[in-house]
């Protein structure tokens, strides 16, 4: 295909190694005995998290039909991780005066990024197979168990190549300087896209309709990938009900080599250079600004002279308040969380198996609005932790080298800014469809929690997140158990709260109470959040 | 008249590392100190002490009279730092960066936009003042680096390699301000590797050389009458050797060829 076969394992030699060698830079040497356990249980997680795949597998009796329903779930999900993970390295330029100037060809380039992600993206996929495989083994003997990891395999090749071509076929009709913008726009829409289509699906596929499916109504699934891939199974004698699902099945070897062979041919000639030029030095004069007319970004000057006090404060609230607006990293990670909130409400309706006119008909009468305001403290979160975190972190040098006095001062004012900017207009949003639904009443509910989310997410910066805003590195493996325990416990943390104020419920005037205690907790420990010293800060650098 | 500056005994170790061994060195305020020496000396460990971001040595260090260790704060905001490849937040625009910065330095807002402005300026920055520095050329990045480091205006400028991408007329303009600062009585600490520079710009030169402060002198203290250069004078005292038999080592290496005795000049 044009590439040159020793460069690309020089390549990606390099690569792998550099991958290698990170946990050991980042982590202390007498933490190197944990690295191997937290793989393993990273290992465990993908494969419950397999194991949730595998639904469709008890829930449908036309394996075929079982098999797509599992096809789907899992290219959906390992689509939409290659789209927020992996989405960097494929367009990374960072190596572009590394390999750039020197004779390597562009489908060498392309391919060692592909690659390199594919290894990655096989260390999930793997485990996380291991469920099903696990089940169709047990369900349908050995001809499976050999049939199902090569589908996994082309699954996977599918998922990355469509990534690929899309992105590529984006670099080919745009402007290179103008793509990282586009790529961003379309990666958050695409996140929030699939998460809104899996949640659906998934409560679609858990109500009454499921058991009286009639697949002849759907009878364009014999177009997507994932049923060419189910088509497989009708090789091994199991019966398809669509016709023509035996010649389908070939699409599933085809389709993925003519992916690599088009992207390779007709989109990949131009990748180098185009990923090269994504960086553009030069400054383009398109939209002139009128000097002394002051940008738009001057609103967060504004605001931070009404909400903050101290002028290190001021700095950390303009300086969140401005990258959040424009990170793409931030934006992907943190925007689909707070599209979750409203999604995961309708999905929850739909789990119900009555008519859903039925289900918001009743809505007043149940204590639900709770769930879905008590649900704004994960996005909020999600802020949180990402708030920290820069692919420009190197430039947190001026936090050190400027006289900061109390380093709680500029994490305060990230956290009025991130409060500002997202929570507050999300609560509003909710609040405001709270209110339609439930009535003026539920005002004390939107007040009480407002300020208990608030309250938490203090107390969380409090415990945890004590470093300046960008100042973080973000690892490509994920934080692991530590990780993993820390999100569960903020899960169980917001139940709890949540359910106190269920119980609370009963008494409007022991809502107003406790509005008044929170607030009163939420002022201590506010006061302590900015007081972080620099002692802290240093401590939470090195965990 | 008193040191601005006095480094007494300074030392750190990076574990078993030891990169700054028993500095001691005296600068005087309205001086522009040109520190030199190869690479891994010690420069950065001693910039970074100097700017408190390293804080964790031993020995003292007193600025203006005041024990650093004691006084970081005071004393940082009498400094003025524009590090070596600095990375800034390119994601804001001039006018962003300085604010932000300026905050931190406790500027009032209208102080920060007039001297952004004026200082933007004199370096052909205005049209691009808000413009997102993601697309900004590496010399467009050091000018408002450089515009950063003394928005605040310090009286101790602290700068490491601040010529690096910037054009020749820039560089014209950096060599007149560092002569302006010094005339407003700033003192200069100025790190690089360019010795054309240095010896043109540097009242004193300190070169520092495997941790140890290795000469301390003016250039005409360091000439001592032989007519060398500053690159000579450094090749010799930081160890050098015969740099013409090193290249000539190096393109045999490229060629697969033995190493041949250099050329010798009558």
């Amino acid at each position: 295909m044009g590439a040159d076969t020793e460069q690309l394992k020089a390549i990606l030699l390099a690569k792998l190694k550099m991958d290698d060698r990170k946990p050991i830079a980042y982590r202390k040497a007498k933490e190197g005995k944990s690295y191997n356990y937290s793989t393993l249980l990273n290992m465990l997680i993908y494969a419950v998290t397999g194991l949730l795949y595998t639904f469709p597998l008890f829930i449908f009796t036309d394996t075929i039909v079982a098999m797509y329903g599992y096809f789907t779930i899992f290219l959906f999900l390992l689509t939409f991780s290659l789209i927020t993970d992996f989405s960097n390295v494929i367009i990374d330029s960072s190596d572009k005066y590394i390999l750039v100037p020197r004779p390597v060809n562009d489908s060498t380039i392309f391919l060692s990024r592909n690659l390199y992600v594919f290894i990655y993206l096989l260390r999930t996929v793997l485990p996380m197979s291991l469920p099903g495989w696990v089940v169709l083994t047990m369900s349908h003997g050995w001809p499976t168990a050999i049939l199902f990891p090569c589908t996994i395999l082309l699954m996977t090749f599918i998922s990355l190549f469509l990534v690929n071509g899309i992105y590529l076929l984006i670099l080919k009709i745009s402007k290179p300087e103008r793509f990282k913008n586009i790529i961003g726009g379309f990666q958050i829409a695409f996140t929030i896209f699939i998460i809104i289509f899996y949640n659906l699906m998934q409560g679609i596929s858990r109500s009454s309709a499921v058991q009286n499916l009639d697949i002849h109504q759907y009878a364009w699934i014999r177009f997507t990938p994932p049923y060419w891939l189910a088509a497989c199974w009708s090789w091994l004698g199991y019966e398809a009900v669509l016709p023509g699902t035996m010649w389908l099945a070939a699409l599933a070897f085809v389709f993925p080599v003519f992916c690599l062979w088009f992207t390779v041919k007709f989109l990949a000639p131009s990748f180098g250079r185009k990923i090269a030029a994504i960086d553009g030095v030069e400054v383009h004069e398109l939209h002139q600004p009128k000097v002394g007319k002051r940008s738009k970004g001057n609103l967060a000057g504004k605001l931070a002279n009404i909400f903050v006090k101290t002028d290190a404060g001021k700095a950390g609230f303009m300086m969140a308040w401005w990258q959040t607006s424009r990170s793409r990293s931030f934006k992907m990670k943190v925007y689909p969380a707070f599209a979750y909130v409203p999604i995961y409400f309708v999905y929850m309706l739909l789990l119900n198996d009555e008519p859903l006119k039925q289900v918001v008909a009743a809505l007043p009468q149940t204590k639900i609005h709770l769930f879905l305001l008590y649900m704004s403290a994960f996005a909020m979160m999600q802020a949180l932790n990402y708030v920290t975190i820069s692919d420009q972190y190197k430039a947190a040098w001026i936090y050190y080298s400027a006289p900061v006095d109390v380093p709680g001062h500029v994490l305060a004012g990230a956290f009025k800014a991130l409060w500002l900017r997202y929570c507050l207009p999300f609560l509003f949003f909710i609040g405001s469809i709270v209110l339609y639904i439930w009535g003026a009443d539920a005002i004390i509910d939107i007040i009480l929690a407002t300020v208990n989310v608030t309250v938490f997410t203090v107390c969380v910066m409090r415990t945890t997140n004590r470093s300046f805003p960008f100042s973080q590195k973000e690892q490509m493996k994920n934080a692991g158990m530590k990780g993993f325990f820390r999100g569960l416990l903020t899960m169980i943390l917001i139940a709890a709260m949540g359910f106190a104020h269920y119980f609370l419920s009963v008494f409007w005037w022991l809502k107003t109470l406790f509005i008044i205690l929170s607030s009163i907790f939420l002022w201590l420990v506010w006061d302590s959040c900015l007081n972080t010293n620099w002692q802290v800060i240093a401590k939470g650098e090195d965990d | 008249m008193q040191p601005i500056i006095t480094i007494r005994n300074l030392s750190k170790n990076y574990g078993e590392k030891q990169v700054l061994r028993e500095i001691n060195l005296d600068i005087y305020p309205g001086q522009i100190i040109g520190y030199i020496g190869p690479n891994g000396a010690g420069k950065s460990t001693t910039v970074k002490v100097l700017t408190g971001i390293i804080q964790d040595y031993t020995g003292e260090v007193i600025v203006a009279g005041k024990l650093l260790k004691e006084n970081l704060m005071e004393i940082k905001r009498s400094i003025g730092y524009i590090p070596e490849l600095a990375e800034l937040y390119d994601l804001l625009t001039p006018r962003e960066y300085l604010s932000f910065i300026g905050k931190l330095y406790h500027l009032e807002d209208h102080v920060i936009n007039e001297r952004s402005e004026r200082m933007l300026a004199e370096f052909g920055l205005l049209p691009n003042i808000d413009q997102r520095m993601d697309s900004f050329s590496k010399g467009m990045r050091q000018k408002v680096l450089l515009t950063s480091g003394l928005l605040h205006n310090p009286s101790i400028v602290i700068l490491d390699e601040p010529l690096s991408g910037l054009d020749a007329n820039a560089v014209i303009l950096v060599k007149e301000l560092l002569q302006v600062l010094k005339q407003e009585g700033k003192t200069i600490f100025y790190c690089s590797h360019m010795m054309d520079v240095v010896e043109k710009v540097s009242d004193r030169v300190v070169l520092i050389d495997k941790g140890r402060i290795v000469a301390n002198a003016t250039m005409a203290e360091l000439k001592d009458g032989t007519g060398n250069s500053l690159e000579q004078i450094f090749a010799r005292l930081t160890d050098a050797g015969n740099a013409s038999s090193k290249a000539d080592s190096f393109a045999s290496a490229i060629n697969d060829r033995s190493s041949q005795p250099p050329i010798t000049h009558e």
